[in-house]
């Protein structure tokens, strides 16, 4: 039965290699919020590292957000990728083959020796970019290979009729291979103020190009599979990827409003992200109502994730506008507020649309294990852990650039944010928990139990009946 | 129809490209353009360039991660350059392969760091943060060090040298450098042209020390406990708890931060080095406190000199005294013993103006016997017999015109 369900329902998924980037990606995800933990405590205890060079802060903090970037959500799209690409166009991945050679670059190639380069003191000082330079020419490559591996199936269907999952992917991958040396080649060529112009932009253009694009077209694939409904909006969809891929790149400088960089220049990245808000609401108001009828908790923990990352996107997208406002912005930049702010986008939204994608792709994998009790839980404490650290952050932010705006001596606001840092340290304990739940109800459970429910609950096959309806319901 | 689909996914690919395309102009080359005509126009000829070890100390500040915590861009807002001075212009970034700018600040901006602190206070606080800044988060870099912050290695120096050059260039550049590029600077607005050029706000750093400037007028302050809580905070890290100068912070600072309780000083002469610092030392300026938390502080520094009866000098040891002082000391130290000798300015480190500050005879004794560390005040017990060394120590203190405390 197992095995009959297992042709019929992936015909032309490469199942180990899902298998293989999910699990990567929540392995890393665990060693990276391990660096955000150790960073996090040595703002507690600063002498935490003592005499050990490669356990300081700045290192783990490089660490941290290049593990969160790559190994994590990079491979948790791969992931997404090998079974979305395929449904999504009924054909296959060019070569399986190539499949494990982009695993072997990304993980042994780039994630394992930038973590292990950074720490023993190879890097670059540029946000998002802080891998050295070695490892940026193999990420370079891996994403090309990923333009080789999973493009083609997207021509060879004809571009007639595509899903915006479809659309989102193509741009995604094309445009992050475009932006990727921007920002990690062009600031070591060009000094200052000038080359900042570049890494505001790459800033933008990691979140905006990268992660949001496939963390949309993750949203964006689970929420028709896993409701049986179609999107509610074709136009809205489309209105929604042309006008993101207009203004995210336009974003870039709303990072150094105030600074030497030209007036103009800022007040046009301020006018796009404010706009952004606005193409976010189109967005999100097009898949919250797609959600209509399912609920904003509802039962398939892959939609549950994934709904939620859509409200988090929501106000995290509302927030970012509100913050490149140079009123705004003038009190809480360089605050925790942004850092409040980052890991709302990157462990509220990107987090819970990967998990929420890996999820979804695992129930369709006929040999996997899956324990959707365990995975319920892991949920609760996500939720929990972010919201909590997130308005921790916010406050923390506000109290920082209140004391910043007053008289008193700098130290008051490194004084007064410390409480905050505690909370903000205490949440790894939900976060954590909820990532090893995740990791349980991924390798726990019965084999195959994750098809089963999908052909019980929804009552059809899951792939013949979902491509068709996304394929030919456009525009 | 299929041929007219294709050819709009042929448009909307182009089209994306195109927006992509757009982006880099507009928010990358265009205003890279628009920031080297500025530095064109506004630069001094010739700004320095890193040196050697500089860079090598910028590949230093880079690795361990320093512009995650501190800027080096001061924002053209009034909250950035009253803390940090003048704000940063493009010219001075031009060596900044790849920028440095930073978006968290958790410690204090960078940019004009080169005349805030000085070279022993760096390093101590390279060595071990918290020695010198109670509460500070700052990761300590130990394996910068042989074992003490007097023993740094050539990694350590050269990150010292790195942060020397912090705002270097655009001090340098003043006044000259300073009004060509302000007549340079076309298209500024009133607040641009405020932030940037505002001559009070040069280093207006409020820790920054300065060997003249005007002082807090301090007031006779009975808040002991508000006193003591701020000295807690800001002053016992080197000053020690009990005001003896005994901490590890302390130890490698050169000269070492005074023993207050050896020391009478005038309500003005605490003032003044509260509210300037004292340039030359590691003694930064603590004008942020405010005028009410620093009278507070005065007093408990005052209060840490345990009142004693003053022996009777008899008159030929003092008669000594003043020849030996007119000989040997007047030349700094001024004939009156207000700390303006002729000679005064050559040094770093201003001469004690003994009316302001009375010594114990003991720590009076030590200056003249052996000089004091780090500062120009040379050890005499080689020039000067036993009986002239003990007889301008008793004689300097006969300057103090503070009254009993």
């Amino acid at each position: 039965m197992n095995d009959q369900t297992a042709s019929d329902a992936t015909p032309i998924v490469e199942t180990s290699l899902v298998y293989a980037h999910g699990l990567a990606a929540i392995i890393t995800l665990l060693i990276s919020v391990g660096f955000g933990l150790l960073a996090s405590i040595e703002m507690l205890v600063p002498d935490f590292a003592g005499n050990t060079p490669w356990l300081t802060w700045g290192r783990l903090r490089y660490d941290h957000t290049q593990g969160i970037m790559f190994g994590w959500l990079g491979n948790a799209f791969f992931a997404f990728l090998y079974h979305g690409v395929p449904v999504l166009t009924g054909k296959r991945i060019t070569s399986p083959r190539l499949g494990q050679w982009i695993f072997g670059l990304w993980n042994f190639a780039v994630v394992a020796p930038g973590w292990i380069l950074v720490l023993a003191g190879f890097s670059q000082p540029l946000e998002w970019a802080e891998f050295p330079l070695v490892i940026d020419s193999f990420v370079v490559l891996a994403l090309a290979l990923a333009l080789v591996q999973f493009l083609p199936p997207f021509f060879s269907r004809g571009l007639e009729d595509l899903y915006v999952s479809s659309w989102y992917i193509i741009g995604g991958l094309i445009f992050t291979l475009l932006a990727y040396p921007m920002g990690n080649f062009v600031p070591e060529l060009v000094p200052g103020a000038r080359g900042a112009a570049f890494s505001g932009l790459w800033i933008h253009d990691a979140i905006g190009l990268f992660v949001t694009p496939l963390a949309l077209a993750v949203i964006y694939f689970v929420i028709p599979a896993a409701t049986r409904r179609p999107i509610y909006s074709h136009f809205l969809s489309m209105l929604g990827f042309w006008l993101l891929f207009f203004l995210y790149p336009l974003n870039g400088t709303h990072h150094y409003v105030y600074s030497v960089i030209p007036m103009s220049a800022q007040i046009g990245a301020i006018t796009a992200s404010t706009l952004l808000g606005v193409d976010v609401i189109i967005v999100v108001a097009n898949l919250l109502l797609s959600l209509r009828g399912a609920g904003l908790i509802p039962r398939d923990p892959a939609l549950r994730f994934v709904a939620t990352g859509t409200v988090f996107y929501l106000i995290v997208s509302i927030q970012g506008s509100v913050q490149a406002q140079m009123a705004v912005n003038r009190a809480v930049h360089f605050s925790d507020f942004v850092v409040g702010h980052s890991h709302l986008a990157m462990l509220g939204f990107a987090t819970f649309a990967a998990a929420g994608g890996i999820i979804h792709v695992w129930q369709r994998i006929p040999w996997a294990r899956y324990n959707p009790v365990v995975l319920e839980w892991s949920y609760w404490l996500l939720t929990a852990g972010v919201v909590i650290m997130v308005s921790d952050l916010t406050i923390a932010g506000l109290v920082e650039a209140r004391l910043w705006q007053s008289s008193a001596p700098w130290m008051e606001s490194v004084r007064a944010a410390r409480p905050y840092w505690l909370i903000r340290t205490l949440t790894f304990v939900p976060i954590a928990a909820g990532f090893l739940l995740l990791l349980a109800g991924l390798v726990t459970g019965d084999r195959g139990a994750g098809l089963r429910r999908v052909q019980e609950e929804i009552g059809l096959d899951p792939v013949q009946e979902i491509a068709p309806r996304l394929a030919t319901e456009v525009v | 129809m299929s041929r007219l689909l294709r050819m709009s996914y042929l448009v909307a690919a182009l089209a994306g490209v195109g927006f992509f395309v757009m982006s880099i102009l507009l928010l990358g080359v265009w205003p890279g353009h628009t920031l080297e005509q500025e530095v064109r126009r506004m630069s001094p000829e010739h700004p320095m360039a890193l040196t050697a070890s500089e860079s090598r100390g910028r590949r230093i500040y880079a690795r361990e991660g320093c512009a995650y915590c501190h800027t080096q861009q001061i924002r053209y807002v009034a909250s950035d350059v009253a803390r940090f001075g003048r704000a940063t212009l493009a010219w001075e970034t031009i060596f900044d392969y790849p920028q440095l700018w930073g978006t968290r600040r958790i410690g204090p901006d960078l940019s004009r760091e080169a005349s805030v602190r000085s070279a022993d206070w760096q390093l101590s606080h390279l060595y071990a943060p918290r020695s010198l800044v109670a509460d500070s988060v700052m990761p300590p870099f130990p394996w910068l060090f042989e074992g003490s912050p007097d023993r740094p290695t050539q990694e350590a120096r050269d990150l010292l040298d790195y942060l020397e050059t912090l705002g270097r260039d655009r001090a340098l550049a003043a006044p000259e450098g300073e009004a060509h590029a302000r007549a340079a600077c076309n298209d500024c607005s009133d607040d641009q042209k405020r932030f940037a050029f505002a001559p009070a706000v040069l280093n207006a750093n409020p820790a920054r020390a300065r060997r003249r400037g005007e002082s807090a007028r301090l007031v006779r302050s009975n808040d002991l406990a508000r006193g003591q809580q701020v000295y807690g905070l800001y002053c016992a890290t080197c000053h020690g708890a009990r005001g003896d100068g005994d901490t590890p912070g302390a130890a490698g600072l050169h000269p070492r931060p005074v023993n207050l309780t050896e020391q009478e000083y005038t309500l003005d002469r605490l003032g003044f080095s509260l509210w300037n610092g004292v340039a030359g030392t590691a003694m930064p300026a603590w004008r942020e406190l405010g005028v009410d938390d620093l009278s507070a502080v005065a007093r408990v520094v005052q209060n840490f000199h345990a009142a004693q009866s003053e022996p009777a000098i008899p008159a030929p040891v003092l008669a000594l005294g003043e020849r030996v002082y007119a000989a040997r000391c007047a030349q700094c130290h001024g004939e009156k013993g207000d700390g303006n000798g002729s000679a005064a300015d050559q040094f770093p480190v201003a001469a004690t103006n003994f009316q302001a500050e009375r010594p114990s005879i003991a720590a009076s004794l030590r200056a003249v016997r052996n000089g004091i560390e780090g500062t120009p005040m040379a050890p005499w017990a080689n020039e000067l017999s036993e009986a002239e060394l003990s007889s301008v120590a008793y004689y300097v203190r006969g300057f103090w015109a503070g009254g009993s405390n």
